[in-house]
């Protein structure tokens, strides 16, 4: 495992190359990740961006990117970034492309996308061994139309389509990544600056499908006041709901194991979409049985 | 015809505020058509909606370009100029501001064609409410205003429109829409209908037009980086924070790290800088900062220099 020069805080990139007016809502935890992980990437990159939130991050003719960047379809971030991929090597192979000019390809793409509609070609592009950085910001709902449930919303939670609170399960992107054995995947949250900053440096690195999986805290739709967003990753983090993890040469370690883990209900309570679980009178059932879920995954870490 | 326009934020609830009013036209047997324009859905961001209600058949169709009446969520919007709040007014044209600086100050201060109306919402609006009610009072004030809707048609419009919503957030907005439609009377039925507009009339969309790209690219293509910094996000912004330099330990990290606009800078020496041109005002780095070195003040309207556009 190669060393990062990423040790302290001080060591963040002291200079934000994301460009500022974007129109992303205000508290972004999504952008709030992207930021820091496109410091540390820098220009020679091309992102390919399936349909959500971020789509709306470059509108003709204004683009925050100091890079290339590429519009794709939901289903198809993977597709596009093997395309991409193909036709640097075959420039580079045709001499056609300086090799010090190759740049990096990223896709980029929503919960919704990555966990539901663009879960096929992704799965697809990894058993390919496409040299790619997969970054899914994940708020846990289809956000960019107004929170619909998707894949990624958790059990209980209200949304736009699931008033009385959702009845499926979060799936686990994290593991179905682990389990076509790619080159690295982590889970990051834009609240955890010094842990991203080493995640994303070590995928960075690597030559191969990488999955960088940020968390991505969301005002409007997770229904808190924007101001709040790095407080509520923060929770996330210190109550076991969203782990910090990488799997890296078939290896699963946690990085950020929260001791004591505060009551999950600490984290749920500040957010709108969980209120039905305490108002008009607490729902100790349904509390009870998202601890429990988070419980039971922490039995499970060694 | 009637054509109403409704200004305010993304999230002060504008879009409801139309299907609000519209449904009262219909219940009051006219034709009406309603929508809402927005880009990308984000809160914050200046947005219109809009309604055309007339006893005949609406054959006219897109943004509505000659407003008989203007509603306005909050008086932040009036010098943004991405709101286009005064676009295509004329002296026909009646604007009400939800704002605490009475009417004939800023018919003064715009140079204003028609007639103003000043509507503090902490009149109509109960303190404390729990839910953002200006869509509702907008909703009053604009059928107290067109003198064609009566008080008691007000209440199954918003029941219809909002029964999902429960009976507590009906009984607010309701409240609030009757005090605004009260607050209306001397003014009733002082916006008028237009008359058919023309072909002549047609005004082009402000917009510029971009050539076609060569077709071997067949997509638009940015040349230059970071083009986005062109937007003024700043003008999203209803509270401004604010660093208090004395109490600031110079981390060099947290505030510009956390920011997720990159709208805070740091000098070589470690002093950050917000840049109020684009920061939208979401307050993470008040949250943030570790010796709270940072505090907020309520962003107060520009001094405006000219007339109407």
């Amino acid at each position: 495992m190669s060393e990062g020069t990423i040790k302290s805080m001080k060591n963040l990139p002291q200079e934000h190359i994301l460009g500022e007016g974007t129109s992303l809502c205000a508290g972004c935890g999504g952008l709030g990740a992207l930021h820091q992980i496109y410091d540390l990437l820098g220009e020679k990159t091309v992102i390919v961006n399936a349909a959500g939130c971020m789509t709306s991050l470059a509108i003709y003719p204004y683009t925050p990117f100091r890079g290339s960047w590429l519009y794709t379809a939901m289903a198809s971030a993977a597709s596009g970034a093997q395309g991409i991929r193909d036709a640097l090597d075959v420039l580079i192979a045709q001499g056609r492309l300086p090799t010090e000019d190759d740049l990096t390809v990223i896709a980029l793409a929503g919960d919704g996308s990555s966990y539901g509609m663009g879960l096929s070609a992704t799965s697809a592009a990894i058993e390919r061994n496409l040299d790619f950085l997969y970054i899914c910001y994940d708020n846990e709902g289809y956000g960019n139309t107004g929170q619909q449930f998707s894949a990624a919303t958790p059990w209980g939670a209200r949304t736009t389509t699931s008033r009385g609170g959702h009845h499926g399960k979060k799936k686990d992107l994290f593991a179905i990544w682990a389990a076509h054995h790619p080159v690295y995947a982590a889970t990051v949250i834009g609240a955890e600056p010094l842990d991203l900053a080493r995640k994303v440096e070590k995928a960075i690195r690597l030559r191969g499908p990488r999955l960088i999986l940020a968390m991505a805290p969301c005002p409007t739709g997770w229904g808190y006041d924007p101001q709040e967003t790095v407080e509520i990753g923060r929770l996330a983090v210190r109550c076991g709901i969203w782990p910090l993890k990488e799997y890296e040469e078939g290896r699963l370690t946690h990085t950020r194991i929260p001791q004591p883990r505060i009551p999950v209900e600490e984290y749920l309570q500040k957010q709108s979409r969980f209120r039905h679980l305490f108002k008009p009178e607490r729902n100790a059932e349904a509390i009870a049985h998202i601890q429990a879920e988070v419980d039971r995954y922490w039995s499970n870490v060694a | 015809m009637f054509r109403i326009r409704f200004h305010g934020r993304g999230g002060q609830g504008m879009k409801t505020a139309a299907n609000l009013l519209s449904r009262a036209f219909f219940l009051e047997g006219y034709e009406i058509q309603d929508a809402p324009r927005y880009g990308s859905e984000r809160r914050g961001a200046p947005i219109f909606a809009y309604v055309r209600a007339d006893r005949e058949p609406i054959l006219e169709r897109g943004a509505i370009t000659r407003p008989d009446l203007i509603l306005v969520a909050d008086d932040s919007l009036i010098h943004n100029p991405s709101a286009g709040v005064l676009q295509n007014v004329n002296s026909r044209t009646v604007l009400l501001i939800h704002s605490e600086v009475p009417g004939e100050v800023w018919k003064d201060r715009l140079q204003f064609p028609g007639t103003i109306i000043g509507l503090p919402l902490s009149a109509v609006a109960r303190s404390g409410a729990q839910i953002p009610v200006v869509s509702a009072s907008c909703t009053g004030a604009a059928a107290g205003l067109v003198g064609v809707i009566r008080r008691e048609t007000l209440e199954p419009a918003l029941r219809e429109e909002l029964t999902r919503l429960g009976e507590s957030v009906i009984a607010q907005n309701l409240e609030t829409a009757l005090s605004a439609y009260d607050a209306m009377q001397p003014y009733a039925g002082c916006v008028k209908e237009g008359g058919a507009l023309s072909a002549e009339d047609y005004a082009p969309p402000d917009w510029i037009e971009i050539p076609y790209e060569d077709s071997t690219i067949s997509a638009p293509v940015i040349y230059r980086t970071a083009t986005s910094e062109q937007i003024q996000t700043g003008l999203w912004r209803t509270r401004r924070p604010l660093i208090d330099y004395s109490h600031c330990n110079r981390c060099s990290w947290v505030c510009s790290t956390f920011c997720p606009d990159s709208a805070i800078h740091v000098d070589p020496d470690r002093t950050p800088h917000i840049d109020y041109e684009h920061c939208k005002g979401c307050m993470i780095c008040l949250a943030v900062c570790p010796p709270h070195a940072i505090y907020m003040e309520k962003e107060q309207p520009a001094p405006i220099e000219g007339g109407a556009r």
